[in-house]
């Protein structure tokens, strides 16, 4: 692979790779350790990897490894970082979404965040990053049966939540 | 899109059963306008997921990445630039040689040509060749018979005189 490649091929997924990475850490700058961790991991081996077809889903399957080694040697909770700041594009919100959409914003996080690890997983990279089942597979070297499975016990754990708000203002 | 419709596609939804296009479909819906107060929770969930999609890197971080890979691949890319270099200057000097060594051979007359057209007459010149040749062995041949003759004379003079002097060191 040639740098041409790598800047039109790995380069582009970085915020993808980013936010799953922020997903598994809950941790903005951890992320971003680990996305040039990424960058230079596929850099150096380029050369063994130019018979790969999806690039971007090596990259996030690179991106889980290493953030999964990172959360093993440290145990950390991503609830904790809920109102971390960040250098992102979302950051200026209208007074009206601070308080009616943020609110709600902040309770669906809190409740995907609070999801078994393979469920928050599969529910980020099928609802917010919008992959195939069969992507999903190959980045989470899961079969399809355990893919369809955390989804459906992941959208379901969150309409459950949705249904006790709705039922008693939770 | 009526609300019949999008409940149907909802329904599916936390079933597992949408297509990724259904998915958007609900996505589109959900971050619109005038969606009905019944639909209100559920629409904070695409609009979770729209805005999630938003958080991004800088692009001060793939700039940094682009310097560092862009001069690295130079570097390594330099000494092969530089054996072709030095593989084609060879390979002028190899022509030239050839090609001055051909024009030579043109402009003098080679020193071994064929001479005769008749065999039996090349044959006759080439066995008085080989007789003069012979000849010319066979009077070194009595020179040096000559030689031998001295030579062995030589030797036994002084293997005669070698006691006698070796009486006078006494």
């Amino acid at each position: 692979m040639n740098f041409e490649l790598f800047e039109t091929r790995v380069l582009p997924a970085k915020n993808k790779l980013f936010r799953f990475a922020f997903r598994l850490l809950g941790s903005s700058e951890e992320a971003k350790d680990v996305v040039q961790e990424v960058f230079i991991k596929v850099w150096n081996g380029r050369d063994q990897m130019s018979e790969i077809e999806n690039m971007e889903a090596w990259c996030m399957r690179i991106t889980k490894n290493l953030s999964l080694d990172r959360l093993r040697s440290r145990k950390h909770r991503t609830t904790e970082s809920l109102d971390e700041s960040f250098n992102t594009q979302h950051d200026a919100m209208t007074p009206y979404e601070t308080t009616e959409m943020g609110e709600s914003i902040n309770k669906i996080n809190q409740w995907i965040s609070a999801l078994p690890e393979k469920q928050r997983q599969v529910i980020h990279l099928r609802d917010i990053e919008g992959y195939s089942y069969n992507e999903i597979c190959d980045i989470l070297e899961l079969d399809m049966n355990q893919v369809k499975i955390s989804l459906f016990r992941a959208r379901n754990a969150v309409k459950e939540k949705f249904l006790k708000v709705n039922a008693y203002g939770l | 899109m009526d609300s019949n419709q999008i409940n149907e596609l909802l329904e599916k939804y936390w079933n597992c059963e949408t297509s990724l296009e259904e998915e958007q479909t609900l996505r589109s819906y959900f971050n619109g306008q005038d969606i009905p107060e019944s639909l209100k929770s559920t629409a904070a969930l695409f609009q979770y997921f729209e805005r999630e999609k938003t958080k991004s890197l800088d692009t001060s971080f793939d700039e940094k990445f682009r310097n560092r890979f862009r001069d690295s691949h130079k570097m390594r890319t330099l000494p092969l630039v530089k054996i072709m270099r030095i593989a084609a200057g060879v390979l002028v000097g190899v022509a030239a040689i050839f090609f001055i060594r051909q024009e030579v051979r043109k402009s003098y007359p080679p020193e071994i040509a064929e001479t005769y057209s008749d065999p039996k007459l090349a044959l006759e010149e080439t066995k008085r060749a080989l007789m003069m040749i012979s000849n010319s062995f066979n009077k070194a041949e009595q020179g040096a018979e000559q030689i031998k003759r001295f030579n062995e004379a030589e030797t036994k003079i002084q293997g005669k005189d070698q006691p006698e002097s070796a009486k006078k060191e006494l």
